[in-house]
């Protein structure tokens, strides 16, 4: 065998791993699924509900153990054919093809059910946009460090709405663009002054602080020096530049907070 | 040598280990449970009581200074030298997630001078004089979500282990060799387990785990021998049972979660265990079960002879932030109003403290132990939290103090009885809750949630007798804020409180105040509730941090 055809080979079982691999991590094939949205809502919506989810006389599916058991419609398969009798549920005689599209509309679902990280946030903009503005410029004290027409201005514009909820309420933090760096290199970054007993005053971003030593990132010069701590020697003050943010976590209602999030997306 | 002497010789070499075998004591000795020992750690809590508290007095608050590293272990993960065994194939389905560096999570237990642990699908013993590898047993997992494992049991000369993808597995604990496997849960329903076996008689204690899809919850006993089912009760109610009354249909209740994911906690005497439950489900919406959902996010006590449940306390009545009552409850006597009582005390992770009657169940007190939460109406007459529904996940979304991690976590705490306190790490954490499941019948989760962050993360000394909070030590703060968080917790009369710090160092406190005494930089936080036993004449403290497990003496003489 040559090396190409090795390679091809190689790049052959590759492909079928890969494949294999993204049909378990709940890669699903649209076309079946969508086909089997329309058996599940013809052949067994009436007593199970058009979102499989239990109807009138038939028991949820989607929570069913045979159906998260079953595997490509085989099992189902087989339960279809004999049915249920005794409990009210008729034998049927699905084609193969569309008892594995049914199959593979359940398994997408069940998949969807359990994987919380792919659930989609619905409409959040709901608030008053006029109470927001009148929040940020009275109670929420958020003009303080801001300006709807200095730095966040067309802020609407470049977030999302959940985006920019969730910057307004937590503004560090986050992948950011580029690649991954330190979290001492975010510019929201915490601030520390260390006061030596010499009186020598050293000032970074904060890498780390325990009981036993401070660690201290110099943005001039990016140099990490840490220095021993013992007790309240040598003192250390540490500061946020987002305690304001931090402030109103506990004194934000939801609906300011709505309230909020349709003002700053309303800033286009 | 004569040919007698020869044969006499010959016979006696053969018959000698034999004769040592049938005299050799087994590995742990069921009865040691009753009269828990200070020269091992024969389970979970190193006793039934979950106190973590131990009477060893040569490692103490004045020669802690000069505690030191005896000897370290680094989990061996490869499964060249391995013992096999498992289900599933060679190359882990990428269903199994939540892989990554193995962490040790597990209190290794400790019985004739030998360590026995996990992490998911793995199992190790190791010698606890020198750290040194006796053997490592690898299994080739199905799936499940490989979030950690808390730890082996050890009855006799076997050891009991669960897995990510629900196997009941038996070792023979000098070898490592699987003496046999049942599957106890269905990994295709989500269902994961992580909790170690509990030894109680001549039976052992385990529960499953798994919240990702409506399913019900349930804690087994098995026979330590053939490893059958003797009991399995059911942490939600059937229809027509008591607490029924609490979920609006039989539906609900046959799919309402509830999983005893920790071990608990025995007292002999009254001949109960005490085990903390799970979230309902679906999670984070309550609408397609309406009422309290007994027992989920409830303090159980149970006969562990029939598994029959004879008391329960709900911490959080129709619980929709996640926050389970699974960690432990702890048992121990005190004295309320100048009485002598028979106590449990919980700290849990919806924030609040817990003491019950452990007797009958009945309420004592409840306070807080983190002051952020912003989710109840208060409390009723029966010291529970009342949920307030305006903070249950709604489209636009809700702002709630703390998140689904909770004001603390799994990782075991500690009562000492020296200093009447209970010890516990905190969280003040804030996320935001949004509805993503609007039909009538949610599933799963049916919201998503999205974290701010925490303004604060502590070391709490809590008093039993008034619930309040004696001392608050504050852990590390990193460029992000507060660091760390739950940690694993010890405390000795020795007058030492053994932690972490949230920023790499493990420690000792003193557990009067909370002051630091003497740390170790291990560079990251430890990951276990820690041990100590004496084995030759010399105190251990043993902790694991990451994927390494660190053990600590005083120098020798």
């Amino acid at each position: 065998m040559g090396r190409r055809k090795l390679l091809i080979t190689a790049i052959a079982l590759a492909s079928a791993a890969m494949a294999a691999v993204r049909a378990q991590d709940g890669q699903f094939d649209q076309a079946s699924v969508d086909r089997g949205r329309e058996v599940l809502v013809n052949q067994c919506g009436f007593c199970h509900g058009a979102n499989a989810r239990g109807g009138a006389s038939g028991p949820d599916l989607t929570r069913s153990e045979l159906v998260q058991s079953d595997e490509g419609g085989k099992e189902l398969g087989a339960f279809l054919r004999a049915g249920r009798p005794d409990k009210g549920m008729p034998a049927f005689e699905l084609p193969p093809q569309q008892t594995k599209d049914a199959a593979e509309f359940l398994h997408a679902n069940i998949f969807l059910n359990a994987n919380r990280r792919l659930y989609k946030v619905l409409d959040i903009l709901v608030g008053d946009a006029t109470k927001g503005a009148a929040y940020f410029s009275g109670a929420g004290r958020c003009s303080a460090c801001h300006s709807a027409t200095g730095d966040l201005a067309g802020i609407g514009r470049k977030y999302e709405p959940l985006a920019l909820q969730q910057k307004f309420l937590m503004p560090r933090g986050g992948r950011g663009e580029g690649p991954p760096k330190p979290a001492y290199m975010d510019k929201n970054a915490l601030r520390v002054t260390v006061t030596l007993p010499n009186r020598q005053v050293v000032r970074g971003v904060l890498v780390r602080l325990t009981d036993f030593d401070v660690t201290i990132y110099d943005l001039d010069t990016s140099a990490m020096r840490s220095i021993v701590r013992n007790g309240d020697v040598p003192k250390v003050d540490v500061v946020d530049p987002l305690q304001g943010h931090l402030d109103l976590w506990p004194k934000w209602t939801d609906e300011e907070i709505h309230n909020m999030t349709a003002y700053l997306a309303s800033l286009k | 040598m004569t040919n007698r002497f020869r044969l006499a010789f010959v016979l006696g070499l053969a018959i000698a280990p034999a004769a040592l075998v049938a005299q050799q004591a087994p590995v742990l000795d069921p009865a040691i449970l009753m009269r828990p020992p200070t020269d091992a750690w024969p389970t979970y809590h190193g006793d039934y009581t979950g106190r973590r508290y131990s009477t060893l007095t040569q490692i103490t608050s004045d020669n802690v200074k000069s505690l030191a590293l005896a000897w370290v272990y680094r989990l061996n993960t490869s499964q060249a030298l391995a013992n096999i065994g498992g289900e599933g194939p060679d190359v882990p389905p990428a269903a199994a997630n939540g892989f990554g560096a193995p962490t040790i999570k597990a209190t290794p237990l400790m019985a004739n001078g030998i360590l026995y642990f996990s992490s998911p699908d793995h199992v190790w013993s190791v010698d606890a004089r020198t750290g040194r590898e006796i053997w490592h047993y690898f299994w080739k997992t199905r799936g499940g979500i490989h979030i950690g494992n808390r730890g082996v049991g050890l009855y006799g000369n076997w050891l009991f282990f669960l897995t990510p993808d629900n196997y009941f597995v038996s070792l023979d604990a000098a070898t490592g060799k699987e003496r046999w496997h049942h599957e106890i849960a269905n990994v295709k329903r989500e269902y994961f387990s992580t909790s170690a076996p509990i030894i109680i008689g001549k039976q052992v204690i385990i529960g499953v785990g798994g919240d990702s899809l409506d399913v019900p919850g349930y804690l087994e006993s098995r026979d330590p021998e053939s490893g059958l089912v003797i009991w399995r009760w059911y942490s939600t109610p059937r229809s027509g049972q008591p607490g029924a009354e609490s979920w609006p249909n039989a539906e609900a209740m046959l799919n309402g979660g509830g999983m005893p994911w920790l071990p608990g906690t025995y007292d002999p005497e009254l001949n109960l265990y005490y085990i903390g439950t799970g979230n309902p489900q679906p999670v984070l919406s309550g609408k397609s079960r309406e009422g309290d959902n007994l027992w989920t996010c409830s303090i159980v006590a149970l006969n562990p002879d029939t598994g029959k449940l004879v008391w329960w306390y709900q911490v959080s009545p129709h619980d929709t932030h996640d926050w389970d009552a699974a960690q432990t409850p702890v048992i121990f006597d005190g004295v309320i109003d100048g009485k002598p009582r028979k106590l449990l005390a919980q700290a849990n992770r919806n924030g609040h403290f817990f003491v019950l009657d452990r007797t009958n169940g009945k309420h004592v007190l409840t306070s807080l132990h983190t002051d952020s939460l912003n989710w109840t109406k208060g409390l009723n007459s029966t010291g529970q939290p009342i949920p307030n529904p305006a903070k249950e996940a709604s489209i636009p979304g809700v702002l709630v103090s703390p998140d689904t991690n909770g004001a603390t976590n799994w990782p075991p705490p500690s009562f000492n009885p020296d200093t009447g306190l209970f010890y516990v790490s905190t969280v003040q954490s804030y996320s935001m809750f949004y509805l993503t499941d609007t039909d009538d019948r949610p599933q799963g989760w049916a919201a998503a949630e999205r974290g701010l962050g925490a303004t604060s993360r502590a070391l709490k000394a809590i008093d039993y007798k008034t619930g309040k909070v004696r001392w608050t030590h504050p852990l590390a703060t990193t460029a992000n804020g507060p660091a760390g968080g739950p940690m694993g917790l010890l405390s000795t009369a020795g007058k030492l409180l053994f932690g972490n710090d949230g920023g790499g160092n493990f420690v000792a406190y003193d557990p009067a105040t909370g002051k630091p005494l003497w740390h170790a930089g291990l560079g990251t936080n430890t990951s276990n509730g820690p041990e100590t036993y004496m084995l030759d004449g010399r105190q251990y403290v043993v902790v694991g941090a990451g994927d390494t497990l660190y053990a600590f003496a005083l120098p020798r003489p």
